[in-house]
């Protein structure tokens, strides 16, 4: 009962302490993406969305604790583990990581200007000029 | 050295006029390693030796030594126009005295999001971590057990169609590549087997790679053939009368993560005429505890079938290794590994370095 008590506090100390991640698009993608696309998009191995437009993952500055908890949530990968997954592709010619931005805000901008791009912020950080399409 | 010039003067030339975006990225490890005991091969003169990495001779004795594994890596490449790229590799390994050489230039097009060509120079991949096997930083241990990587040739020249998509639930990547290879002066062959200046030419090579992945699995197969040409102080090696044989390599990986855990394996087969077959095998298996990741694994590789004339390779190649060790991540780019071989040769006719018992400790970064 004991044990109940301190794994059902420390699942609800864990949900409380992090904030949720969504995952964004421009508002005209009405793309519908799950967990396991996500994943597939920010690890390189899915290229278009499936309605046929290319591409362009953007993510938050490595380090920041968003992209940790996207790592960990999404690519289920350490900082460490998703670095030498992408040395694998990057130094056998097979692709590249994506780029970076340095905050939420600039992830907002850039999605909200380009269809092509799709990203993830700090829930609580969403705007009206870009739509949601997975939380984590 | 030349031709490394010309590469990177050209890119400095060419990327002015076709604004061409420069990318440079990295990798390095300093690698420290000692035999600390083994009985080398009396009959062949080879004193206690752990041969840790076939392909460059990584030969280390009862001092320790840095010079025979650590590497400087460093990667160009250029956006050069719509979905052209070139890329070049320079390394500088303590093998070769840090004298950087360049090991990969190669032209890269997307034909469109599935498939891109590439043309030019670029590593083998042959075994699982063949094309990275370099790059430390990217796998668990300090290098890919040595048992399963005796190949004396890799890199190649050619031309590579590499595929990347989905099927279903899985991502499906590909590569169909063509090409040859001539190794003046082959390190392994002329350094440790033969000890006179040896060119290998692997020529007429054609391969394929496929690889299907999901969330916790990993499947690659792999299959080449290529025909082999050698000479020996300018001498044509003959098998069974010719100045040339033919090989074919096939490959299983079946790599698996559960959480935390992982396990790595792998299974060669190499047969080529008037070698018989060779059989590698290797497992490994790990446990991440928040980048600290102890590892075990187990690699050999077995000769055996006949010569050309028939007779049988009673003695062949037999040599496995034991390894236990770990990988702790201490930087979100750099890694620190300690690393414990316990190898076993078991032939006599083709023993490569004895028995022996090595330690060695490695710094594995990437930039």
């Amino acid at each position: 009962m004991i044990k109940k008590i301190c794994l059902a506090s420390i699942i609800a100390f864990s949900s409380a302490s992090f904030a949720d991640v969504a995952v964004i698009v421009h508002p005209s993608n009405d793309s519908a993406l799950d967990a396991k696309s996500v994943a597939r998009i920010f690890t390189g191995k899915m290229k278009s969305f499936p309605n046929g437009n290319q591409i362009i993952p953007v993510n938050l500055a490595a380090g920041n604790d968003v992209t940790k908890e996207f790592n960990s949530k999404a690519l289920n990968r350490s900082e460490s583990q998703l670095k030498a997954y992408w040395s694998k592709l990057v130094f056998t010619g097979k692709g590249t990581p994506p780029q970076e931005v340095p905050n939420a805000d600039e992830a907002i901008k850039l999605v909200a200007s380009n269809p092509n791009t799709i990203s993830f912020v700090d829930a609580s950080k969403v705007s009206g000029d870009v739509k949601v399409v997975l939380k984590l | 050295m030349k031709k490394l010039k010309l590469a990177v003067t050209t890119l400095l030339l060419c990327s002015p006029l076709v604004s061409a975006d420069v990318n440079f990225t990295g990798f390095a490890s300093i690698t420290a390693g000692k035999v600390l005991s083994g009985d080398g091969v009396p009959q062949y003169d080879v004193p206690p030796t752990f041969l840790a990495d076939y392909p460059i001779v990584s030969a280390y004795g009862e001092e320790w030594s840095f010079r025979q594994e650590s590497l400087f890596g460093l990667q160009v490449q250029a956006d050069l126009a719509d979905k052209l790229t070139a890329t070049a590799q320079v390394v500088a390994r303590g093998a070769d005295d840090f004298d950087a050489s360049l090991e990969w230039a190669f032209l890269s097009y997307e034909l469109n999001p599935n498939w891109t060509l590439q043309v030019g120079k670029k590593r083998l991949p042959l075994f699982y971590y063949s094309d990275f096997y370099d790059v430390g930083f990217a796998y668990t241990w300090i290098r890919p057990p040595a048992d399963t990587y005796t190949w004396q040739v890799f890199n190649y020249n050619g031309v590579n169609l590499l595929y990347q998509g989905t099927l279903n639930d899985w991502s499906l990547a590909a590569n169909f590549y063509t090409g040859s290879e001539k190794s003046e002066n082959n390190r392994l062959l002329s350094q440790f087997f033969f000890l006179e200046p040896t060119t290998e030419e692997w020529k007429d090579i054609l391969g394929a790679v496929l690889n299907l992945s999901n969330e916790w699995l990993e499947i690659r197969g792999t299959a080449m053939t290529y025909t082999n040409e050698r000479t020996r102080s300018g001498v044509p090696t003959t098998w069974g009368g010719k100045t040339e044989r033919d090989g074919t390599f096939l490959g299983l990986a079946l790599n698996m993560t559960f959480g935390q855990a992982f396990v790595l394996t792998e299974l060669n087969q190499l047969e080529l005429d008037d070698d018989g077959q060779l059989d590698s095998l290797m497992v490994s298996v790990g446990y991440n505890f928040d980048g600290f990741t102890p590892f075990l694994a187990y690699s050999e590789l077995d000769q055996t079938g006949n010569f050309l004339d028939g007779s049988v390779i009673a003695d062949g190649e037999d040599h496995n290794t034991t390894s236990v060790g770990f990988r702790y991540d201490f930087h979100p780019s750099a890694a620190f590994k300690l690393q414990y071989d316990d190898v076993k040769d078991n032939s006599f006719d083709y023993a490569v370095a004895g028995d022996s018992k090595s330690l060695s400790a490695s710094i594995d970064l990437v930039f």
